[in-house]
């Protein structure tokens, strides 16, 4: 993606954010990036966000997932709620968005076997509809 | 959960690797050497044409008479052996994994096939036990080695289905799915199972000496 | 029928096996095996022995487990598991008694006749790692008693059936006198220096089948071959070593074969219809000499006929009238691809050929070759048991009109022989030569 392209998206998406009110979450599934997935090829993760933030003692520490990083660093202290995932993690023309997947997994499981809470096998998160 | 997940991922799996890999290259230098030193006559008769002529014919179904004489057991055969390397290759979950811990991926199968080919390498497994304890000639010779092969062989595919399929007990099904195949991979190199790496080389010896030497075919 | 009663599968009563056995003790036995398989086994074996899945596919492959109802310790990994596969899992750790029942089976259950090679998916050479075990037993004395005497006799004649040499001068000048009656000028020359071909033949040739040397020196005359034949050692290219695991002494026999027609400058050896001695000269005994290839062009008989007809070498009267199957004997077939050939041969001299089903590469065996008719009556109603796959064969082609059997190789002849009295087959046995010599026109 060339870099105009996602300043484009990433000020629309911020204006987005600001014009409308903050995100209401709820006890709702969040299904995260759901549109960049154009091929799914599991069951959506049902992520209920404040539930899991509330039971991981996660509130104030929102940078843990959305971080910021500036010329491949971690910024400290910045956080990037206002972001989707996939816009620096999706990679263009791929339906099966290996790399955001990839991420993903990293993400949850990583700190699940850290912490030895939460799901890690593929099934835990990506429930079959019963 | 947490200990033993992280060990059969971490560890587990790059022992098994290593023993798989090194295991083979071991066996495989060490058989070299004692041909160079023993069997020179080998690499005398060793013919590249009319080995691939052999291999050709015996990894064609039916290309050879024996196969069309046992025609069950040459359909079972041949879908289980593409079965068991097409299946956990490019199966979806196992590529994602690749790209989790190597940031690389290549094609996948849809998750139907992937389940179909799995209950294939499962039912073939199955098959095959049934036939060495019911028909004579291969019960004969059959020791509780090739059963617990069989197993061994069985065993990643059976739980991959049912860990897919999320049936009761899945999660710990996929630890037991994640052993089972390391555990399939670590003893390739010291048991029957090796043959996959020496089939080119027994098949071409054979075909080498009926076509160069004995000029007949082989199949 | 009279020889059809079953022998139980209890022991043997072979008097080479017994008192061979009688004299081992396990140490002997560990040492024995140990010495063989560190120096003169390596990767083949080992592969052979490691790859094996048990699949039981080889079983289709024998016509002793087909014979024998398919009972599964005939089957060819059957055979295997009975004596190699023990051996090494057991590092030459088993007992007399082991080796006792390993050597029946080694050298009286299997024609070594490589047809289920064909049959295994990796191609692992069953015959070969059989082979290993007779070489085994041969180490430890332990050999049945009728071939060991022909073994005896390869070593202090140079030929297999006690053949003096000045006997063997006078067979060939008796077979000269008599064929002169039907061609005055015929001649068998001997020790021709320089001739195109050395003419050579089995033991049993002179011993019990003058005639064949007489009707083989026929064919020459009628086509002007420029050929000679021995009067010393190394005129008999068969080789009973071989088969009882004597490789030193194969070797010594091959030597002394090709060496007779090196010393004589002949252009290539031409060889009567047998099978195990062209498997000795142009595959075992060659090999065990440093030969990739023999050191002379080995010509077969069936070879050397269809030149005589593809080159109209010979002049026939008439086709021969009956109608005639061809059995294909393992060591030139399997051994050496000369199926095409023999069946040219037979459409060129008979009328009528009637394939045999299974034929070519996977004609099933005679059930004498691989030395095991030559192991003797001790074995002889187990192993005429074990052909009944190929007596239902020939019923299928006699059903199909054919009367005469042709076989172009001495064991399978004496197989074949027992094969169709046994089963009161009913069908007249011919070598190929008997039908040329037949229908031949005679030289002036």
């Amino acid at each position: 993606m060339n870099t105009t392209v996602r300043q484009l998206i990433l000020l629309i998406l911020i204006s987005a954010g600001v014009l409308l009110p903050s995100f209401s979450f709820s006890d709702d599934c969040t299904n995260i990036d759901e549109a960049t997935f154009t091929e799914k090829r599991r069951p959506f993760v049902c992520f209920i966000h404040d539930e899991h933030n509330e039971k991981a003692g996660l509130e104030e520490d929102c940078a843990l997932c959305h971080h910021t990083y500036e010329e491949g660093k971690l910024v400290a202290d910045e956080s990037s709620e206002d972001m989707a995932c996939s816009e620096c993690h999706a990679k263009e023309n791929d339906p099966k968005q290996f790399e955001l997947t990839a991420t993903y997994h990293q993400r949850c499981r990583g700190c699940h076997l850290e912490k030895k809470e939460g799901p890690i096998t593929c099934g835990a998160c990506h429930k079959k509809a019963k | 959960m947490y200990d033993i997940y992280a060990i059969i991922t971490g560890p587990l799996a790059w022992l098994s690797f290593a023993v798989f890999l090194g295991g083979s290259l071991y066996r495989f230098i060490s058989l070299y050497q004692l041909a160079r030193k023993k069997d020179g006559a080998v690499f005398q008769y060793m013919n590249l044409a009319y080995a691939l002529r052999s291999i050709a014919h015996w990894l064609t179904p039916f290309g050879a008479r024996n196969m069309r004489l046992n025609p069950v057991m040459t359909v079972v055969t041949f879908s289980f052996h593409i079965a068991l390397f097409i299946a956990p290759l490019f199966v979806f979950a196992h590529v994602v994994l690749l790209e989790e811990s190597f940031g690389i991926h290549w094609i996948t199968l849809s998750d139907r096939v992937a389940d179909i080919l799995s209950m294939v390498v499962v039912f073939s497994c199955i098959f095959f036990f049934a036939r060495r304890i019911m028909r004579p000639e291969v019960k004969y010779l059959t020791t509780w080695v090739d059963i617990v092969i069989l197993i061994i062989v069985a065993a990643p595919f059976a739980t991959g289905v049912w860990v897919f399929h999320q049936w009761a007990g899945f999660p710990t099904m996929t630890l037991v799915h994640i052993l089972s195949g390391e555990l399939m991979l670590a003893i390739i190199p010291f048991t029957k199972l090796f043959h996959m790496f020496l089939f080119p080389f027994t098949r071409g010896y054979i075909g080498s000496e009926f076509g160069g030497v004995r000029m007949a075919k082989d199949w | 029928m009279t020889d059809s009663t079953a022998v139980p599968d209890k022991g043997t009563d072979d008097q080479g096996i017994l008192t061979g056995v009688e004299q081992l003790s396990p140490e002997k036995i560990e040492r024995i095996i140990n010495e063989v398989l560190s120096s003169e086994t390596g990767a083949k074996l080992k592969v052979y022995v490691d790859t094996c899945v048990s699949c039981g596919l080889c079983s289709e492959g024998c016509h002793f487990y087909l014979s024998r109802d398919k009972d599964p310790k005939f089957s060819p990994a059957a055979k295997v598991k009975q004596t190699m596969w023990e051996i090494m899992r057991k590092k030459g750790k088993v007992s007399p008694e082991f080796i006792k029942k390993a050597a029946v089976v080694a050298y009286t259950q299997c024609n070594l006749c490589k047809r289920c090679a064909m049959y295994c998916p990796f191609g692992l050479d069953i015959a070969y790692v059989l082979s290993v075990m007779r070489r085994i037993c041969h180490r430890l004395g332990v050999v049945p008693l009728y071939i060991q005497d022909t073994a005896h006799s390869h070593s202090v004649t140079g030929n297999q059936m006690w053949v003096k040499d000045d006997e063997w001068v006078d067979t060939l000048m008796w077979q000269e006198e008599e064929a002169r009656d039907e061609v005055p000028n015929l001649r068998i020359p001997l020790d021709v220096e320089g001739a195109d071909t050395f003419y050579s033949v089995i033991g049993p040739e002179p011993k019990f089948r003058a005639q064949l040397i007489y009707q083989a020196a026929m064919i020459m005359t009628a086509a002007g071959e420029d050929w000679t034949m021995p009067s010393t050692p190394g005129w008999d290219n068969s080789d009973m070593c071989m088969f009882t695991g004597d490789y030193e002494m194969m070797e010594r026999l091959k030597k002394m074969h090709f060496e007779a027609a090196t010393r004589l400058k002949a252009k290539r050896i031409v060889m009567g219809e047998c099978g195990h001695a062209f498997r000795s000269v142009y595959d075992m005994g060659n090999r065990a000499l440093g030969w990739k290839m023999p050191p002379i062009p080995i010509v077969h008989a069936i070879e050397y006929y269809h030149e005589l007809f593809s080159q109209d070498k010979i002049k026939i009267k008439k086709k021969f009238d009956r109608p005639v199957t061809l059995h294909d004997p393992c060591n030139i077939v399997r051994g050496r691809g000369l199926h095409e050939m023999a069946r040219s041969v037979v459409n060129s001299t008979c009328k009528t050929f009637i394939e045999m089903t299974p034929n070519r590469e996977h004609n099933y065996c005679c059930g004498a070759g691989g030395g095991v008719i030559n192991c003797g009556p001790p074995f002889k109603n187990a192993r005429v048991e074990s052909t009944k796959i190929k007596a239902e064969q020939l019923f299928a082609a006699k059903a199909k009109g054919a009367e005469v059997v042709i076989a172009p190789c001495h064991n399978c002849h004496g197989g074949l022989e027992d094969v169709i009295h046994h089963y009161g087959v009913d069908m007249e046995l011919k070598f190929l030569g008997d039908i040329i010599y037949e229908i031949m026109e005679i030289p002036e």
